[in-house]
């Protein structure tokens, strides 16, 4: 039974959704049940990171094939962690969908989609396969296409063209490093190919002629997953026309796969070459933080502003994991954490107040004023954007002073520099919606309509962030422990190799 | 025949790309699935070449490894849904803008 514990994250939601799909006719019992799959789903992804967590990494041998032949599930510590955290925050997004006015989420396919870009996400963070992350992938790809697609913004199918496009071609890189891997150490298990890979570094001739083809494509695909710079220009648009509880999920845990890959690929595949990656890693969050904020400053549209403000703040985590000590990588793990949080609140009340906007639209011209009447929201704006920002006392407060801390201790003084300047950009960003949204008078006429998008979903993210910021010793605890496991590669492969 | 089949694979990456580059958004999408057959040929090609009896087949001989063609299988059952839904959307596309030429289809560029 304790094995079969990483498998529930990924079948629950998938049988959600088949069975969901056959409630077509009924929405509300439809609702609650695809509800109620999530909510399991997530119960069981937090029993899950409390086994990983107190006995060890959960792994499961799909069909009883013994690991290095068959496809592994590895619940490890940062797998479960990513799950939990991806899940945690999809369950207030689906709060938020059974609150919302859009029309897009009365269609029938809308929660069905939903629950299985839930098992695609958590499925590329279990899985211990290289072949099965492209499956999972591709899964989360098409329902997040498809969920942007029906937009009731008239630009969703733009949006959604765009990203498949590019998903789609970043799949093939996806494609072409799993051949280069397997042509180089005949085998796909992310185990067994890191124990080849650090045997083969050690032995004599070097690195086999496809080893670097395929570790260069496995990283332009983690970068088009995260929307680094250069490979970020689909981002903005995708997360601008997606519905608001779609949008939220999409700039907050979707982006995460990349983050997750960058990891996973510097601490466990690509170990060898760790130091040059990191390096890279390094350069791109600093771009990230700068071209992201700045972007984030000349925007006219609140949604847009955040899914640029996205793009900073994934480098933040970049830089993190560049520096690569593991007080870095823990900090990069309470960002990765904090932003998911973060983001899906600001999103969420954006779109919120899109709701009850004139039109329905978050550009600025036309939300200016808007708040006026609606203080309540403009209190969870201000602490989300604080949090945003990392002024205590929030969680991103904690986020960014781990990350300083990490960067003060490596030596790092020129990152550093950059990440300063890029945190006062945030707040200037953050302040400037604020203002325009909540303080500015209204334009002639234009009043906060009655009723709109409820707003429990955003009130918890924004309670958690305070009560994370304020109780913060667990959160840190555990970036610490996965920074330790992510420190010694050979204790994920005897894990999976063993179990 | 190794270098027949590099030879192939890379014509259709070139021919790929550049329909990709195209302005129609109809041709870049040909582009795209060209590439993608490019890819799975590289794949099946990562493993033809060993042993010439198929797998699970009481023969004697080197028995081929049945891994690449079971991976080429997944990814065109996955590439064909993928490609029904761009072309789904390509649709939605066509009939919401009137036109085909990726320049005019920028309602989001500002």
């Amino acid at each position: 039974m304790n094995a079969h514990l990483v498998l529930l994250p990924i079948i629950i939601p998938l049988t959600g959704a088949a069975v969901g799909l056959l409630l077509w006719r009924a929405p509300a019992v439809q609702r609650a049940w695809s509800f109620g799959a999530l909510l399991t789903s997530a119960a069981a992804s937090a029993a899950l990171l409390w086994a990983a967590w107190t006995r060890g990494p959960v792994v499961f041998q799909l069909g009883g094939w013994a690991a290095p032949f068959g496809i592994s599930l590895v619940g490890d510590l940062l797998g479960a962690t990513m799950a939990l955290m991806a899940q945690g925050v999809l369950v207030t997004g689906m709060i938020y969908a059974l609150g919302c006015r859009d029309k897009c989420a009365t269609y029938p396919a809308f929660f069905p989609l939903f629950l299985t870009l839930t098992a695609g996400l958590t499925g590329t963070f279990l899985t211990g396969d290289v072949f099965n992350l492209f499956v999972f992938a591709e899964l989360l790809v098409s329902s997040g296409a498809i969920l942007t697609a029906i937009s009731d913004d008239r630009s969703g199918a733009e949006a959604a063209y765009k990203y498949f496009f590019i998903s789609l071609f970043a799949a093939i890189f996806l494609l072409s490093a799993v051949g280069g891997l397997y042509v180089s150490y005949g085998t796909l298990n992310m185990a067994d190919l890191a124990q080849r890979i650090l045997n083969q570094a050690q032995a004599a001739g070097g690195m086999p002629p496809l080893h670097h083809m395929a570790m260069v494509l496995m990283f332009v695909f983690f970068m088009v997953k995260s929307a680094v710079a250069p490979f970020h220009f689909w981002q903005p648009d995708f997360h601008t026309a997606a519905p608001t509880p779609v949008s939220a999920m999409l700039s907050s845990v979707v982006v995460k796969v990349g983050v997750y890959g960058f990891l996973r690929m510097t601490t466990l595949l690509f170990v060898p070459q760790a130091a040059t990656l990191r390096g890279l890693l390094v350069v791109l969050g600093v771009v990230g933080v700068i071209f992201g904020g700045l972007a984030a400053l000349g925007t006219h549209n609140a949604k847009r502003m955040l899914a640029y403000s996205t793009l900073a703040q994934i480098g933040y985590i970049l830089v993190g994991i560049g520096w690569g000590t593991p007080i870095a990588i823990a900090a990069a793990l309470v960002l990765t954490i904090n932003h998911s949080l973060i983001k899906a609140a600001l999103l969420m009340l954006a779109g919120a107040v899109a709701s009850r906007a004139p039109i329905k639209s978050a550009a600025f011209a036309n939300i200016t004023g808007v708040g006026k009447s609606l203080p309540g929201m403009g209190a969870l704006f201000l602490l989300g954007g604080l949090a945003l920002a990392g002024i205590p006392p929030t969680n991103g407060f904690i986020g960014k002073l781990a990350l300083f801390r990490g960067g003060v201790l490596a030596g790092e003084y020129a990152a550093l520099a950059f990440i300063g300047v890029a945190s006062i950009i945030t707040v200037v960003y953050v302040i400037r919606a604020f203002q325009l949204i909540w303080w500015t008078p209204p334009a002639e006429g234009v009043k906060a309509k009655p009723g709109g998008d409820r707003l429990l979903a955003p009130a918890l993210l924004v309670g958690l962030c305070l009560l994370l910021g304020l109780w913060a010793e667990p959160l840190l605890r555990l970036a610490n422990d996965v920074a330790a496991w992510l420190g010694d590669p050979a204790l994920y492969i005897a894990a999976v190799l063993k179990g | 025949m190794d270098l027949l089949k590099a030879l192939a694979i890379g014509a259709m990456f070139g021919v790929g790309i550049f329909q990709m580059l195209r302005r129609n958004v109809i041709r870049s999408t040909i582009g795209l699935i060209i590439i993608s057959n490019a890819v799975n040929l590289f794949l099946m090609s990562t493993g033809a070449y060993q042993g010439a009896v198929a797998a699970y087949v009481n023969a004697t001989g080197q028995r081929s490894d049945a891994l690449p063609q079971a991976l080429v299988l997944t990814a065109i059952v996955i590439s064909m849904a993928g490609f029904s839904l761009v072309l789904a959307l390509l649709y939605m596309l066509s009939t919401r803008y009137q036109t085909a030429d990726s320049d005019e289809i920028a309602e989001l560029r500002n």
